[in-house]
């Protein structure tokens, strides 16, 4: 990796963003072995545990899918398709293996397209449960344990509880250390931009987490010793809402408008880092209870209070802390096509979102930066309304 | 044309009963209040079935609602209500049609929307979802469902079986999945005490189970007779005959239909009639729901001469004996074994093969048991539950068993708005060349 010193937290969080995978390819290189995985679901603490480099795999919004298409339908989540594509094509062939946890059924159901088409010699299908009762949570430790044993095959290493345990600090250690990155964003104007941001989500989930806390660290002390601007007193505050959108153009979209993005419920961003893995006698509970019952992701059922409202406060009421502590004047509700976990979601999050004080765009769209210019115009016109 | 006009021979006598059982299950859920049930919005193959006999709760199946809808061709009213809402019209279109009938009905203060097809279905006092490895709708519907219906409780179980990894042994999983179900279906029973107000009487459920698994015989041995050349019964058919066993498992009317549709087939097969006349190719329905809108298509293929004497869909059974299921007592047990070996018992015969899948051995030990040319998947552009994978099934197909002739159709289950006839029967037309030309090639 670039070598980190006072000053280039941003710069290399760039390298890193326009270079996907290349810290990643390093270690390989270097003789470690690379496990690539999907969605917020990805258990990192396991795979550092076991002395695997993690990465979260990526597609590219400016490249047309052209092979992937021979093997996958059309109707499957444009961003899992364009992953699909971006690793027949090739741009993964570091990995030594996949992790697919059971998100959705675009993820479930495309498993044997992924595994018989790419032939890793590694290969697990995590069958994350939908529902976060107490039976589930039993569940889920057995599922995770027979993850860990795979692994363990996989690597000829054993991985203890100690290990877990270890792995459970230091991801909790990194995650603090973005949440202060985060607080950067409550200033007006923001310290951090949303573009800027968004290049450091994604170089953090492209290392192995030690580098990651250390790129994260830098990109804050330098971020910290920038002088607050005077704010534009008319730019609205948005906060942007979706799964995995990992890539600037709807950011810059946004704030080449005149906003500023001020805070996202993004897969890879606010969702993965706001809550921690419980220390727990055995780790694997706190990290079963953190993936089913804290990530607050569309595809584990919380449904456990008495009113429909207090049934709303379970599932979004992140969404409305987040309006209040980065005060934001309104929210884009970004949802890939094909998505149902996230579709069938919009009137409920649109609708609770607005009885929070924010204005709600909800846009509809693909993976891809093919429709840009169609998002650009809903935006600016979201924002004269919201003026 | 001539040969379109002869046509399809017969359809069974006993698939007319079907319409019946179809508004007897809309128009239980309108009775229900009235007998003093409780009525729950439920899913299909969810594992709940008997659970909800057993305690008399009406199921309200609004994925038989939307497909009548679909079949009425009067569904685009209900679409557009959940559009109007911002639900995309990408989304599962059993849901939105249902959600938007819904919408309608609690705008109108919970009065029938005009015009609901088959005098619609009624209102739930309870909704009963599962986060299980069908898909993803069946636990976002309720959700969604309850924006609108915001007394109604929901409950999500959650029902997996073990995942196909051709390196990792299922036998050593399976308990664990069991033991999961058995629980999930416990945390189901006590939500519907509390709804109902009435305790599950142990005994009828287990009796309740008994008589499915006897149903689940009854169909295979039915079916099974469809492998008889001509074959007595086609895919067009089967898509109404399910019903029985979809909708109304774990009753006798269910069971009883199998009896009456066994008793036809056995005697179309004495009697020499098949479903074309002559029948020219056998083709399995290897994959995906069908456009409920356009059933008329499976007549278009008879008329040329092609019957399904086969399908995968709506097959949601299997002979019990052939799951080896342990023994138990609980009969919430008994259903999470049947429900996981279900889906896992082709898992070795595929380990056995290189390359192939549970989903592809599924299809061959059909296409080699049912004497089939050809195979025929369609992909529904709005679910990705059961058709998302089907280019892998194909390919895999075509890899690990036979290069036969392969179709996979586009359309949607629910939205007709990209369906078109003429391209449809042109694409069938071409199909069916590559059918001769594969016939002759084999002699």
């Amino acid at each position: 990796m670039t070598e980190l010193r006072d000053g280039n937290g941003l710069a290399t969080a760039e390298k890193l963003y326009t270079q996907y995978g290349s810290r990643a390819r390093e270690l390989k290189a270097s003789g470690k072995k690379v496990i690539g995985y999907l969605s917020a679901l990805g258990p990192v603490e396991i795979m550092t545990a076991a002395g695997v480099v993690p990465i979260r795999l990526k597609g590219n919004v400016s490249e047309a899918i052209s092979k992937g298409d021979a093997y996958m339908e059309s109707i499957v989540c444009p961003f899992v398709r364009n992953v699909f594509d971006a690793a027949v094509k090739g741009k993964y062939d570091f990995l030594d293996g996949m992790v697919l946890p059971h998100q959705c059924d675009s993820i479930d159901r495309t498993n044997e397209t992924w595994s018989y088409t790419l032939k890793l010699p590694y290969w697990h299908f995590l069958n994350v449960p939908h529902v976060t009762d107490d039976p589930s949570i039993t569940f889920m430790k057995e599922i995770l344990r027979i993850f860990i044993g795979t692994l363990e095959k996989f690597t000829g290493t054993k991985i203890t509880d100690e290990a877990i345990a270890n792995a459970v600090k230091a991801h909790n250690e990194n995650r603090k250390l973005m949440r202060e990155l985060y607080d950067l964003r409550k200033s007006n104007p923001p310290l951090i931009s949303g573009t800027e941001m968004m290049k450091v989500l994604v170089a953090a989930m492209s290392l192995p987490v030690d580098e990651s806390s250390a790129l994260i660290k830098a990109v804050t002390k330098e971020v910290k010793e920038r002088k607050p601007a005077a704010g534009k007193p008319a730019a609205k505050r948005i906060m942007l809402i979706g799964d995995q959108i990992d890539d600037v153009a709807v950011i810059d979209a946004i704030e080449s408008a005149g906003a500023y993005l001020v805070m996202e419920d993004l897969s890879i961003g606010a969702k993965m880092y706001w809550e921690d893995v419980d220390a727990t006698a055995d780790p694997v509970q706190g990290i079963a209870e953190r993936y089913l019952r804290k990530l607050k992701i569309p595809t584990t059922f919380v449904g456990s209070a008495d009113t429909y409202e207090g049934i709303l406060d379970e599932r979004f009421g992140q969404m409305k802390k987040y309006v209040n502590e980065f005060k934001v004047d309104g929210a884009i509700l970004f949802i890939y096509k094909y998505c149902d976990p996230y579709g069938f979601e919009v009137p409920a999050i649109k609708s609770y979102i607005e009885a929070a004080g924010a204005s709600v765009l909800y846009l509809e769209d693909e993976y891809s930066t093919s429709s840009l210019a169609r998002v650009k115009t809903r935006i600016e016109a979201f924002l004269e309304m919201i003026a | 044309m001539a040969e379109e006009k002869k046509g399809r021979a017969v359809a069974t006598t006993t698939a007319a009963k079907i319409p019946k059982f179809v508004r007897g299950n809309l128009s239980a859920t309108l009775k229900a209040k009235e007998e003093g049930k409780k009525v729950a919005a439920a899913f299909i193959a969810d594992g709940q079935d008997e659970i909800m006999r057993a305690m008399d709760i009406v199921p309200a199946w609004g994925e038989s609602f939307s497909g009548v809808c679909a079949a009425k061709r009067d569904a685009e009213k209900y679409l557009q209500k959940a559009e109007s809402d911002n639900f995309s019209r990408s989304l599962c279109t059993y849901a939105t049609c249902n959600i938007g009938f819904d919408m309608i009905r609690e705008e109108q203060g919970g009065a029938m929307p005009e015009g609901a097809p088959w005098g619609g279905m009624g209102r739930p006092d309870m909704i009963l979802g599962n986060g299980q490895l069908l898909c993803d709708p069946r636990f976002k519907w309720p959700q969604a469902t309850q924006h609108y219906q915001r007394d109604v409780p929901v409950f999500v179980t959650n029902m997996y079986y073990p995942p196909w990894d051709p390196n990792v042994d299922h036998h050593d999983q399976e308990a664990i999945y069991v033991k999961y179900a058995t629980e999930e279906l416990r945390e189901t029973v006590k939500f519907c005490e509390k709804v109902t107000g009435k305790k599950m009487d142990w005994d009828r459920l287990a009796a309740t189970v008994e008589l499915s698994d006897k149903t689940w015989d009854l169909f295979i041995d039915t079916y099974e007779l469809r492998k008889h050349i001509p074959t007595p019964m086609d895919t067009g058919d089967a898509m109404n005959t399910m019903v029985p066993l979809t909708f109304n498992l774990g009753t006798q009317e269910a069971y009883d239909f199998y009896v009456d549709l066994k008793a036809e087939l056995e005697q179309k097969i004495a009697d020499g009639v098949g479903v074309a006349d002559p029948e020219k190719y056998r083709v399995i329905w290897a994959a995906g729901l069908p456009s409920w809108f356009a059933l008329g298509d499976f007549q278009y293929f008879n008329s040329k001469g092609v019957v399904f004497p086969v399908e995968v869909t709506y097959r949601g059974c299997e002979k019990v004996e052939r799951l080896d299921l342990p023994k138990t007592t609980d009969p919430l047990e008994h259903i999470a074994w049947r429900w996981v070996r279900y889906w896992t018992h082709w898992y070795d015969a595929a380990r056995k093969r290189p390359g192939s899948t549970p989903k592809v051995e599924r299809i061959i030990e059909y296409i080699e048991d049912y004497k089939c040319d050809g195979a025929v998947f369609h992909s529904a552009f709005s679910c990705r539950s059961w058709h998302a994978g089907i280019m892998q099934q194909a390919a895999t197909l075509k890899n690990v068993y036979k290069d036969i002739p392969i179709l996979i159709m586009e359309g949607d289950i629910v939205d007709i708005s990209s369906y078109n006839e003429a391209d449809t029967h042109n694409r069938i037309d071409a199909f069916i060349e590559t059918l001769a030309a594969y016939k002759k090639r084999q002699g």
